[in-house]
């Protein structure tokens, strides 16, 4: 076994190739840090409403943990930037309030249509995904414009028109907290079954080069829309249960172009394409923006372009991006 | 009905090369840099304001603003360079990141000037002394004639500079081959300076132009007209600077008679479905060479 002899490589340490047990190994490890870091999300939101008084400000971490994980399915793990993706989250608000409304459906249905509409709405948009870098950022927001446009063309009856919804019979924030709370378990199973079975390798895999992966075997098509359907479902679940928690719906905030920018901003902040960057990202940034929201309203998309341009700049690839570059040898490690 | 789709197809001639223009600059931009400037709307809108402002404090009508804008734009635009856009060309994946870096500066570029300019549209005070000619039935206002021969001058000029001047071919020549032209010693990195600059220069002019022929701006419509920019892009052909032209007209075209038939918001729609249709159907653009990507 040399699993000790490192070779110097550009300057830059680099691990041996490991051997079969010490890939185990370091796998075994890997589950190990993303379990504790489940647990500990466990541990925090699911008693939290017995403690904290700001039930909203926690409700509020949840659903971007949710959006900047989903978001990290198709932009980190898959290589596509979705510009237009609060299209999902207003498609699955006004699923939810249209069911619940206007055709009286109890609200677990309701928001089983939430996520059926966004999985409807990602199947259709799907042939888009044969377009590379630019034209599928430029198709993806054009949609997303679309498709505001054609729910304020629907009948008033029906979707509210600029008026919106109001679902005041419906107000139970707890039981809202815990939709959002399950919603975000669903997308912390779905996150571990993307990455970690061999649905993930291929991923990666097509990521890198979407040829190479193909003469290998993997079924190129198939896999994406896998991802694609997992990043579509989780915030059409997460715009239905918002809409729950908030009871109103309306086209400027469902459509509302903050939603896709702080989802990118979360998830680039920690880092895509690692299970963990999303959660680190939204964790770290949170908080400082609500801060910012209560302190300076009108800042708030002033400092968030900012933020923006300074991560790209400065760290490009994320917090736990930079540290795995900074520190390789625990690269492996990191889920 | 015959007359009110006429006048439709001259509205449409109209703001297609105000759209063309936006368009042109955006792929002057892309072309070179392979930068995608999701700002872009957000410095026209700028343009408007500053067409705004100049007649305001400076008593400077808007026609004689333009030479100003486009220095002051220009510019800026080569100072962003250096700033923001040399850097990403190192990054592992410089058109997400560019997308990303250009997508910050839209919200940075609205928030500061819904904070500077307040919320409310504002319109300039721009009339001509027949207010409108007639032509049969079908109205003209001289304001858009104007800026319909501005748009051609404008539009004109750029195809001379790049297909007559040194620079212009330089220029076009890093769309064809970016490896090709730093071997026969072309400086890419000021040429690619002096292309945000031209970018953001006609921009401005292009935010003039807006502000004299639609009827009022106001910080949030910077969006709309990036998008407009894309989809003119995309029928025209992406990097393909003259492409734009008949983009844009085509989508001027197809606004305004569906905004006669219809409605504004139907106009918007039918405007997505097109790009959504073209990108899927013939992702080079209507006029572009298939092979482009």
């Amino acid at each position: 076994m040399t699993d000790e002899v490192k070779e110097v490589r550009d300057g830059e340490v680099v691990p041996a190739p490991a051997s079969q047990g010490n890939i185990e190994k370091s796998n075994h490890i890997r589950s190990l840090i993303w379990g504790a870091v489940v647990a500990v999300i466990i541990a925090v939101f699911l008693p939290a409403p017995l403690f904290a008084s700001n039930l909203s400000f926690l409700f509020y971490m949840m659903l971007w943990l949710t959006m900047a994980m989903s978001f990290n399915f198709v932009a980190g793990m898959a290589g596509y930037m979705p510009f237009g993706y609060v299209a999902f989250y207003g498609v699955g608000a006004y699923a939810m309030g249209v069911l619940y409304k206007t055709f009286g459906m109890p609200i677990p249905i309701a928001l089983a249509g939430s996520a059926a509409a966004g999985i409807l709405v990602g199947l259709l948009v799907a042939p888009t995904l044969r377009l590379k870098g630019v034209y599928f950022g430029i198709v993806s927001l054009a949609l997303a414009m679309a498709m505001k446009l054609v729910i304020s063309l629907m009948p008033r009856d029906i979707t509210g028109g600029s008026l919106g919804l109001i679902l005041s019979s419906a107000n139970d924030p707890l039981a809202a907290y815990y939709a959002m709370f399950l919603v975000m378990m669903g997308a912390l199973a779905a996150g571990t079954w993307l990455s970690m079975s061999r649905l993930g390798t291929a991923l990666r895999a097509i990521r890198d080069d979407s040829e190479a992966a193909e003469v290998v075997g993997v079924n190129v098509v198939a896999t994406r829309l896998k991802a694609w359907i997992m990043a579509t479902m989780f915030p059409a679940l997460v715009g239905g249960v918002e809409a729950w928690y908030t009871n109103a719906i309306d086209l400027d905030s469902s459509f509302n172009l903050l939603v896709t920018a702080k989802s990118i901003v979360y998830a680039m902040a920690g880092g895509l394409g690692f299970l963990v960057g999303p959660i680190v990202g939204a964790s770290a940034l949170y908080g400082i923006d609500q801060l910012i929201w209560r302190n300076f309203p009108t800042l708030n998309l002033l400092i968030l372009g900012v933020v923006i341009i300074a991560l790209m700049l400065l760290l490009p690839r994320g917090i736990v991006g930079a540290f795995a570059q900074r520190f390789s040898r625990f690269r492996r490690f990191i889920p | 009905m015959n007359e009110l789709l006429l006048q439709g197809l001259v509205n449409g001639i109209v703001v297609g090369l105000i759209y063309a223009l936006i368009g042109v600059s955006l792929n002057v931009i892309f072309g070179v840099l392979r930068v995608v400037n999701f700002a872009h709307g957000e410095f026209i809108v700028l343009g408007a304001y500053a067409a705004y402002f100049a007649q305001a404090w400076l008593g400077l009508s808007p026609l004689l603003a333009m030479p100003l804008v486009f220095v002051i734009f220009g510019a800026m635009g080569y100072g962003l360079y250096f700033v923001l856009v040399q850097r990403l060309s190192r990054s592992n994946d410089p058109e997400h990141a560019s997308l990303l870096v250009m997508f910050g500066l839209s919200l940075v570029l609205g928030a500061l000037m819904l904070l500077a300019f307040e919320a409310d549209a504002r319109s300039l005070n721009f009339t001509l002394d027949p207010p409108f000619l007639m032509f049969g039935n079908i109205i003209l206002p001289t304001t858009k004639l104007l800026g319909l021969v501005v748009a051609i001058l404008v539009t004109g000029a750029l195809a001379f500079f790049l297909y007559r001047t040194m620079p212009g071919k330089a220029l076009r020549a890093i769309i064809m081959n970016r490896d090709a032209i730093q071997i026969v010693g072309v400086d890419l990195n000021r040429l690619s300076a002096l292309t945000f600059g031209l970018g953001l220069g006609l921009a401005g002019i292009t935010g003039i132009l807006v502000s004299m022929i639609f009827p009022s701006f106001s910080p949030f419509i910077g969006q709309d007209y990036t998008l407009i920019g894309f989809i003119v892009i995309v029928l025209g052909g992406l990097g393909h600077p003259i492409g734009a032209v008949a983009g844009g007209i085509l989508f001027g075209l197809a606004e305004q008679t569906a905004m006669v038939f219809f409605s504004g918001t139907v106009a918007m729609l039918l405007g997505f479905v097109l790009l959504i249709a073209v990108i899927l159907l013939r992702p080079a653009g209507l006029f572009g060479v298939q092979n482009s990507r």
